[in-house]
């Protein structure tokens, strides 16, 4: 793992969100990518939840890697980002249960996006806690710089809005609003050209990209 | 130092114990700590979903804790027939009858509300429903909300139609929303015709 080697926080950052970036360049977490990008605001929160539990079960993981037995890694990993996961989903439910509803099941099912385990298995079990930290944060904005562009584009072509507000031109009535942008097979569409765009400039990380 | 503790057959299975009951133990304090307040938020949700069905002109954007006292002060917790009463100055001006079925995605549940007269609709509201952004979810918007308020309930059934492209009906369905559209159509229906059966039947 080439990471692994490299300790300087700038590196361990650009490498999460550009050279490894989990979506264009690992093709991970494409689920909830699929998902929740129909809506900005949707979007926002989920990659804020996304992101938070991605770095603090990285930083859990790295801290608590000294002490826990290789054979039962993988179930302590999984543990600890559920105890993440559903300490975000209990504060929405309690602080904003109309944004809850709105991201229905996917602020569960972030315990089983490949992010976590991604970034759990690959740095933060044999890293120190402050790399590991910053290795899970910038995963988690390499996720989130992907998704609020799908985001963007589909919310602006499909209903004429950015986070609810009216866009000149878009929300008038020269726009056609494009419906299948906020159907499911519009998020394919965007989600592979996005993926095609930045691979075409992005540089390969060391020679082969993982699958 | 001496880890050779850490090679023995338990150690896995006591370090499991301890890394699950910790966690485990600080999520049941946090959500026996919110429980009440995560169902206030829902039973609010419903009880603004009544105000804004009776009183659809209302701005939207009134603080949560006014919708309660509205709530509270007019409607109250008694249901009469299934519905509930909206009462001003202590008489009754208005039904609140809550709506749920199966929308395109998930449940949709709302609140029609329908004049004294048992005739005329007041207005209609949603407290839940996950139908899509753009389309379905249309149902939640005030352009389709607003149509409405004043629509007569026809004596045949379906009471309150739909209107579809090139067809004729009290409201316009959404368009591009049509599964939503038919399904809400049908339940809401459904549930008006009973009530309005025990309202009559009661009388």
């Amino acid at each position: 793992m080439s990471e692994a080697k490299k300790t300087g926080v700038g590196k361990i950052a650009l490498e999460a969100v550009w050279y490894n970036n989990p979506i264009f360049r690992q093709i991970l977490g494409i689920c909830s990518t699929l998902a929740v990008t129909n809506l900005v605001l949707n979007t926002l929160v989920m990659c804020a939840a996304l992101t938070a539990v991605t770095g603090l079960s990285s930083l859990t993981v790295s801290l608590l890697r000294e002490w826990t037995p290789r054979n039962i890694r993988m179930m302590v990993e999984t543990l600890i980002m559920a105890f993440y996961v559903i300490l975000v989903d209990v504060a929405l439910a309690a602080y904003w249960p109309e944004m809850r509803k709105n991201l229905g099941p996917f602020v569960g099912l972030i315990i089983t996006n490949c992010i976590l385990m991604g970034r759990a298995e690959a740095f933060a079990i044999t890293n120190p806690p402050w790399p590991s930290l910053v290795d899970g944060v910038m995963s988690g904005l390499g996720y989130s710089m992907i998704l609020v562009i799908i985001a963007v584009v589909r919310e602006l072509f499909g209903m004429g809005t950015i986070c609810g507000v009216a866009v000149p031109y878009f929300s008038s009535e020269y726009w056609d609003k494009w419906i299948i942008m906020v159907m499911p097979p519009g998020a394919f569409f965007m989600l592979a050209l996005v993926i095609w765009a930045f691979r075409s400039y992005a540089p390969e990380a060391g020679g082969e990209s993982r699958k | 130092m001496n880890t050779g503790w850490r090679e023995r057959a338990w150690y896995p299975v006591a370090y499991m114990f301890v890394v699950t009951a910790v966690p485990t133990m600080l999520l049941l304090g946090l959500s026996e700590a919110t429980r009440e307040r995560v169902k206030r938020n829902e039973r609010l949700a419903f009880e603004r979903a009544v105000i804004q069905a009776l009183e659809p002109e209302l701005s939207a954007s009134l603080p949560k804790a006014r919708y309660h006292e509205l709530f509270m002060e007019r409607v109250g917790t008694n249901t009469f027939c299934g519905a509930y009463r909206y009462e001003v100055g202590g008489k009754v001006v208005a039904y609140a009858l809550p709506i749920e079925g199966q929308g395109f995605w998930a449940p949709i549940k709302g609140v029609i509300a329908i004049n004294a007269d048992t005739q005329t609709v007041r207005g209609i509201s949603f407290y839940e429903q996950s139908e899509t952004p753009g389309l379905g979810a249309e149902i939640a918007e005030d352009w389709f909300r607003l149509q409405f308020t004043n629509v007569v309930l026809a004596e045949s059934d379906p009471a309150l139609p739909f209107a579809y492209a090139g067809g004729e009906g009290a409201v316009d369905a959404v368009t591009g929303g049509t599964q939503t559209s038919t399904r809400l159509e049908r339940f809401m229906n459904e549930r008006i015709g009973a009530w309005r059966k025990k309202m009559r039947g009661g009388e």
